[in-house]
């Protein structure tokens, strides 16, 4: 049994390469005997006038065809010891038709150029100068030409099954109209007077007949399985199929979540999906690995440890296994269901699974989970072209410097028919109301995590994307949505100073025009995040107690009770009231939150210091989520909780104690 | 040379081919990694992050087929002068002007050049190399090589004959 250079992956040793030089000398040889050394007589073929180029090209083809099959027909050469170019029509054509052409131009192609070059011809160095730059325009272009190259991608692919032909079959055929061509060939060649003086004499027909005798052993020789797979390399198809039917190449998701948890050493994961989707969402530690580049991303762990493939489901990430198993990769797996399944089997909460879960199981769920969905540290834009600090403010000025990056999020907060008579390129159209609805019988509460990561995923947003604010006119709607981002632990989102209004007035670019749509994301869910949000009987206690301070942002005629929507009017026993309207001034100008020392000054009467507690809330949450940015994310308050249910559910719940006015 | 005789001697070298290196006969992949090389001493740092070449950094020549292209040099050489077939000059019929055939085997050189990656291949390393595995991709691209050939020769006659 023979074993090749590239059967056992040696194409690279200096071995190889000196094998490779003395097949060249005897190639470089055989062109020239041929009488290929002269561009004139290679283009004479196009003319009719030397047929050599047929003759020789036809005989070096069925030769080495029923060389070959003789010699893995025999198991003397192991199919797999083989490297087969992947067929890709598109490319092949068009490749053909371009190099057919230049061919006849030029009356060189490259082999043929080398050995008219040694032969002295000034037209062959010329010659192989021009394929030197057009493979230079080729990397040049390749950017754009790349759809091109692998437009009709079929992998390895054999003429004969579409044939219906077995491979010994084909090949006696392949001779038989190899020996009719070249009776053909003398013939035109003696008609046009050029040739065909191999007519007359023995020559011909004792070749002819014993190309035909060679075939026959071939055809003899040649495995009786027409199926395709088995000339594509037996042993690689059939240990393929085994494998595959053994389930023995997939790997299920629970189990992966484990390896990679476990940092199993040789694991490589790889993602086969789109440049856009990976980016958007991939397994944490997971190679973009996209079809037309799967061979040359993976080669250096060929045969290494354990490759295992996924893509959005299953069929991609086939596609690319069974290309690599062609070329010899024994160690690929696919992701049973692929990223969906993913989803689905280790990253979906404990909370909304349907089945029963034993403890055991909910705690190896929470550590996949924290593994999996742990926000990227080292990933999106430079940290010098984000605004510090986040979240913040940032200035209409810096907004329309970066616009277009595409890590910027624009939301604008705007009515519909505000937004569709002109808006910031790119912005989208957000109804903070959507962000919110019946929590635990209580209206109007921030959506849980998992629906605000849809939200999120739905609008394109990834953990790594700065989300911008505009407000319309009022700072707390931003602030809203802010708590949504906050509640997510998503803390790169910043709040336009001024608002819309302000970027108008300096007539800054608009547009009518609906930005595309973003491919939808997938926000992951982090369930820590939101350690600031706390229910009643959190507020109850520190009524009480009176710490933390109770921070009433409602106006002030509600707080002291001489006004009311609810079924109850006053506040809290023992908050302190600081109307939201107070942090910011609005006017003609635009709405902005008031200098930072300004705020600092007025705060610093109600908190001692920055470790100091407090609730924030208003009636449903919307205006205390204002406070609340003011408190922790413009002054650095440490200990701000947010009661979001609000007065809206304090009211309506008698038994709860409650101040009315004056106080 | 009886052409049928090289023909076979050429399928033998073939054979043989596959038989070592398990990869068939190529010239343009050589030209290719040449090309890279060349492009890398112009601009290393676009070569290096440019997507096709990239691939290849930083040994561009360290590759079994740009041996192979020295190889047939060295062969052709040889044999030609062992034939006394070194003849120095630029092969063009009567009546061609020197600049035209230039021009045109440039320009040739050019296209083939380009469509030698497009089709990861050329008349040697696709065609014949793939041709003999009957791969579909390989006869696809020969027939629409001689296709293209036949259907062009006419406008460059004038190279050739007067």
């Amino acid at each position: 049994m023979l074993s090749t250079f590239y059967g056992t992956d040696r194409l690279d040793s200096p071995a190889a390469w000196a094998a490779a030089f003395v097949l060249g000398v005897l190639f470089g040889v055989a062109l020239e005997r041929a009488g290929f050394g002269s561009s004139r007589r290679l283009a004479a073929v196009f003319y009719l006038d030397d047929l050599a180029v047929i003759k020789v090209m036809f005989t070096a083809l069925v030769t080495a065809l029923l060389g070959l099959v003789i010699l893995t027909g025999s198991g003397l050469l192991p199919p797999d010891q083989l490297f087969y170019l992947p067929t890709v029509y598109g490319a092949h054509l068009l490749g053909g038709l371009i190099l057919g052409a230049g061919f006849a131009m030029g009356g060189w192609c490259p082999g043929t150029a080398a050995v008219g070059l040694a032969s002295g011809k000034l037209d062959a160095l010329l010659f192989l100068a021009g394929g030197i730059a057009g493979c230079i325009l080729y990397n040049e272009l390749f950017p754009w030409l790349q759809p091109l190259a692998v437009w009709g991608e079929a992998g390895v692919d054999f003429l004969y099954p579409h044939l219906g032909l077995s491979q010994g079959a084909a090949a006696f055929y392949v001779s038989l109209l190899a020996v009719l061509a070249f009776w053909g060939c003398e013939i035109l060649e003696h008609r046009r007077g050029v040739g065909g003086r191999l007519l007359s004499g023995r020559f011909l027909p004792t070749f002819s007949l014993a190309l035909l005798a060679a075939a026959a052993v071939a055809y003899l020789v040649a495995p009786v399985d027409m199926a395709p797979v088995s000339a594509a390399g037996p042993s690689r198809e059939a240990e393929l199929l085994a494998r595959i039917e053994a389930g023995a190449d997939h790997l299920e998701p629970e189990d992966l979540a484990d390896r990679l948890l476990a940092r199993e050493p040789g694991l490589v994961v790889a993602d086969v999906r789109s440049e856009a989707e990976y980016q958007a969402f991939h397994i944490r530690g997971a190679l973009h690995a996209p079809l037309p580049q799967v061979h040359e991303i993976l080669a250096p762990y060929k045969n290494k440890g354990r490759i295992v493939l996924y893509s959005g489901g299953m069929t991609h990430a086939a596609q690319a296994r069974d290309s690599l198993a062609r070329q010899g990769f024994r160690n690929v797996y696919l992701l049973s269901e692929g990223l969906a399944g993913f989803r689905e089997r280790v990253l979906k909460p404990v909370s909304l699974r349907d089945e029963p879960l034993d403890p055991e199981k909910a705690a190896r769920i929470n550590a996949w989970r924290a593994f999996f969905l742990a926000a990227p540290a080292a990933v999106g834009p430079e940290p010098a072209e984000m605004p510090q600090p986040l979240p913040g403010l940032i200035e209409t000025e810096w907004l329309a410097q970066h616009l277009g990056k595409p890590w910027l999020k624009i939301i604008d907060l705007r009515s519909q028919p505000e937004y569709n008579t002109g808006h910031i390129p790119g912005a989208v159209y957000l109804n903070y109301d959507s962000l919110r609805g019946v929590v635990g019988g209580v209206s109007s509460m921030l959506l849980p995590a998992e629906l605000l990561a849809g939200h999120f995923s739905l609008l394109g947003i990834t953990p790594r994307d700065l989300v911008v604010l505009v407000p319309g006119e009022r700072m707390h709607d931003a602030t809203l949505v802010g708590m949504a981002a906050e509640r997510l632990g998503h803390r790169r989102y910043a709040i336009v100073q001024g608002g819309m209004a302000k970027w108008l007035k300096e007539k800054r670019p608009l547009t009518t025009a609906l930005p595309a749509a973003a491919p939808p994301s997938y926000y992951p869910v982090n369930p820590g995040a939101d350690d600031f949000t706390v229910e009643a009987h959190t507020v109850l206690e520190a009524s009480r107690t009176g710490r933390p301070l109770i921070l009433d942002v409602r106006p002030v005629e509600y707080f002291r009770g001489e006004k009311s929507e609810e079924a109850r009017a006053g506040h809290i026993p023992g908050a302190k009231n600081r109307p939201f309207s107070e942090d910011v001034a609005a006017g003609p100008e635009g709405i902005f939150f008031k200098p930072a020392a300004e705020l600092a000054a007025a705060y610093a009467r109600l908190l001692l210091d920055k470790e100091a507690p407090v609730i924030v809330h208003c009636r449903t949450g919307h205006q205390a989520s204002q406070t609340f940015f003011v408190l922790k994310r413009l002054l650095g308050y440490r200990n701000v909780k947010y009661y979001d249910a609000g007065w809206s559910e304090w009211a309506s719940r008698p038994e709860l104690p409650v101040a009315a006015a004056g106080k | 040379m009886n052409p049928y005789a090289a023909g076979v001697f050429l399928g033998l070298v073939l054979t043989a081919s596959y038989a070592v290196l398990g990869a068939g006969l190529g010239a343009s992949g050589g030209l290719a990694r040449l090309a890279a090389a060349l492009s890398h001493l112009a601009a290393p740092a676009r070569t290096q992050a440019s997507a096709y070449f990239g691939a290849w950094a930083p040994h561009y020549l360290s590759y079994y087929l740009v041996f192979m292209l020295l190889g047939i040099l060295v062969g052709g050489f040889l044999s030609a002068a062992a034939a006394g077939r070194l003849q120095p000059g630029l092969e063009r019929g009567p009546g061609c002007p020197a600049a035209k055939r230039a021009f045109l085997a440039l320009t040739g050189g050019v296209l083939v050049g380009f469509a030698s990656r497009l089709a990861q291949g050329c008349t040697s390393g696709q065609a014949l190399s793939g041709g003999a595995l009957l791969l579909t991709g390989s006869l696809i691209f020969m027939a629409a090589l001689f296709a293209a050939g036949f259907a062009v020769a006419r406008f460059f006659r004038g190279q050739w004959y007067a």
